[in-house]
């Protein structure tokens, strides 16, 4: 599959702070992508070297083939973005500001109608946006980021501010858009969940550099198994399940054991089942556990802060 | 270009920029009203007509400038639109080339309202005293021609009170020099050094000495041009973070 956009060892330093470190990134055609990562990992100042708002300490860019430092208004024309900061004028209406934008883009009249069908605002175009929720101002934003159906979106944190209808819309929305529209859609957040249920291929950003890239489904079936256990006896369970070949954790909900990669999934539920009545540890719940998002971003995230935190100590 | 600028009027709609460009030129006019009507004797057209230009030029222009730019300017800091602007695919300097053209624009139209607006003034307050209706001709070449200097004598504070105010997302440092440059222009109005002072070349024009006016005229215009176009090659190239 082609790549909608590239990057290649892309930096951005703030004095001697990196924002962005080495960031080699690869959004094929028509996917979902979503850019995850705390606040302050980098993810922003990545999107605005990608619209060219920044430029690279050092790397490049490319969107749909074209270089972003040599050709910015090239790039430029194969984008639609929607940032953090929707930068609406509140004296004019909601057609009135997509009208300024269409304008300079030189695009038809046509086209507000269009993208304001699209984000379901055909009935508040006429409207001030000053008088628009924070909701509706983000939909303005999509229907902004869509005049003259760019092939590329790039989507700053685009359920910030968000009802739950409105983020739920805005989810059907986004995963809808590769089909309805042919676009490829870069998405940033740090809302693991958000990204979960729109992304088909993540990004993960730590500390400005890309720690994981892929497909988020190739990627959850790579995580081993894992078994969620709810017993009477935590301390007493661990003790018991201590000859197993498992990794035992706890969370919220219980115990969880993660297996080796490859494990008989259910043989080895089966054998822990087995081992934890006979011990006469009482088991309320087990069973599979379905691996989320949540564990990759753990794995590839936790062990880097940990050994950040023993190098603050030594 | 002309989308751009085209882009620049629209953002006026509704906005106190075009609140300001009407208000400003009207309190000369009502000021302008309310003297007539307190006069003893008719006075010349002359006397009205350079009253206002004077006290637009000396006063009223470095603080609405002062105020537009600012307001020009917060039309894009205050909703962060800079982001969304800077990435579209068009040349940068359009953007801004069209805020300084939009600007100058209204300053213009500025100045022809405080003509009119001053000549409708006088009129309706001599309606209501026909005894102190302005003796003497109404020459408009001339006092279009003046007010015209006032405007070009004005660009190099248009466009100093632009870069500031383009340049900083807070309001503070435009409004600092422009009632700074103001202050210094009102309580040295007299001084000789005036005609370098951007705030003071304006009102410039209607000095008695030819080489006042055409120094100020000089440096207003070909140097605020200049300024012009370095602030517009200055704010397209830097980095807005």
């Amino acid at each position: 599959m082609a790549a909608a956009i590239e990057t290649e060892g892309l930096t951005r330093r703030f004095g001697k702070h990196r924002a962005v470190d080495a960031v080699s990134m690869t959004v094929p055609e028509r996917a979902v992508y979503g850019f995850l990562g705390r606040n302050g990992a980098g993810k922003t100042t990545t999107l605005k070297m990608l619209l060219g708002l920044l430029k690279p300490t050092a790397g490049s860019a490319r969107i749909c083939g074209v270089d972003v430092g040599r050709d910015r208004i090239g790039a430029g024309r194969k984008v639609g973005a929607l940032l953090e900061a929707h930068g609406f004028y509140g004296n004019l209406t909601g057609r009135e500001n997509l009208d300024l934008t269409r304008t300079l883009l030189g695009l038809p009249t046509t086209e507000i109608d269009r993208v304001l069908e699209v984000v379901d605002m055909t009935d508040n175009g006429r409207r001030r946006v000053a008088d628009y929720s924070l909701g509706m101002r983000q939909r303005l934003g999509l229907a902004r980021a869509m005049l003259g159906a760019p092939p590329v979106l790039i989507l700053d944190e685009p359920t910030n501010g968000l009802d739950p209808d409105g983020i739920a819309d805005m989810r059907r929305f986004l995963r809808s858009l590769p089909d309805r529209t042919g676009a490829t859609v870069l998405l940033s957040s740090h809302l693991l969940g958000e990204i979960e249920q729109t992304a088909t291929h993540i990004g993960i950003v730590h500390d400005g550099r890309l720690v994981l890239e892929g497909e988020l489904a190739a990627l959850k079936a790579d995580l081993a198994p894992e078994i969620g256990l709810r017993v009477d006896d935590p301390d007493r369970a661990r003790r018991v399940l201590k000859g197993h070949d498992l990794t035992l954790t706890s969370d919220a909900a219980g115990l969880v054991a993660r297996l080796r990669p490859g494990a008989d999934h259910e043989a080895a539920t089966a054998a822990v089942n087995s081992d934890l009545v006979h011990a006469g540890v009482r088991v309320f719940a087990i069973g599979p556990r379905s691996p989320s998002l949540e564990g990759i971003y753990r794995n590839v995230t936790a062990p880097r802060a940990a050994a950040e935190r023993q190098m603050e100590t030594v | 270009m002309l989308a751009v600028l085209s882009v620049e009027i629209r953002k006026l709609n509704r906005s106190l920029a075009a609140v300001l460009a009407v208000a400003a030129p009207s309190l000369i006019a009502v000021f302008g009203f309310f003297m007539l009507l307190r006069g003893k004797a008719a006075q010349p057209w002359e006397m009205w007509m350079l009253s206002a230009i004077g006290i637009w030029a000396f006063f009223m222009l470095p603080m609405s400038v002062t105020a537009l730019t600012a307001l020009v300017a917060h039309m894009e800091h205050g909703p962060k639109s800079w982001d969304h602007l800077r990435s579209l695919p068009l040349p940068r300097w359009r953007l801004y080339a069209a805020k300084a053209v939009m600007v100058l624009a209204v300053v213009a139209i500025m100045s022809v309202l405080t003509l009119a607006l001053t000549w409708g003034a006088v009129m309706l307050a001599a309606t209501i005293k026909p005894d102190l209706t302005p003796t003497g001709p109404f020459e408009l070449g001339r006092y279009a021609a003046t007010m015209g200097k006032v405007f070009l004598a004005a660009i190099l504070m248009v466009s100093i009170q632009l870069w500031i105010a383009l340049r900083f997302a807070s309001f503070v440092p435009g409004l600092v020099v422009g009632i700074g440059g103001t202050f210094f222009s009102v309580v040295a109005t007299s001084a000789k050094q005036g005609v370098f002072f951007p705030w003071q070349m304006p009102v410039n024009m209607l000095a008695a000495e030819a080489w006042r006016v055409n120094t100020a005229l000089g440096l207003g215009c070909g140097l605020g041009l200049f300024v012009l176009a370095l602030a517009t090659a200055h704010l397209s190239r830097r980095e807005v973070l």
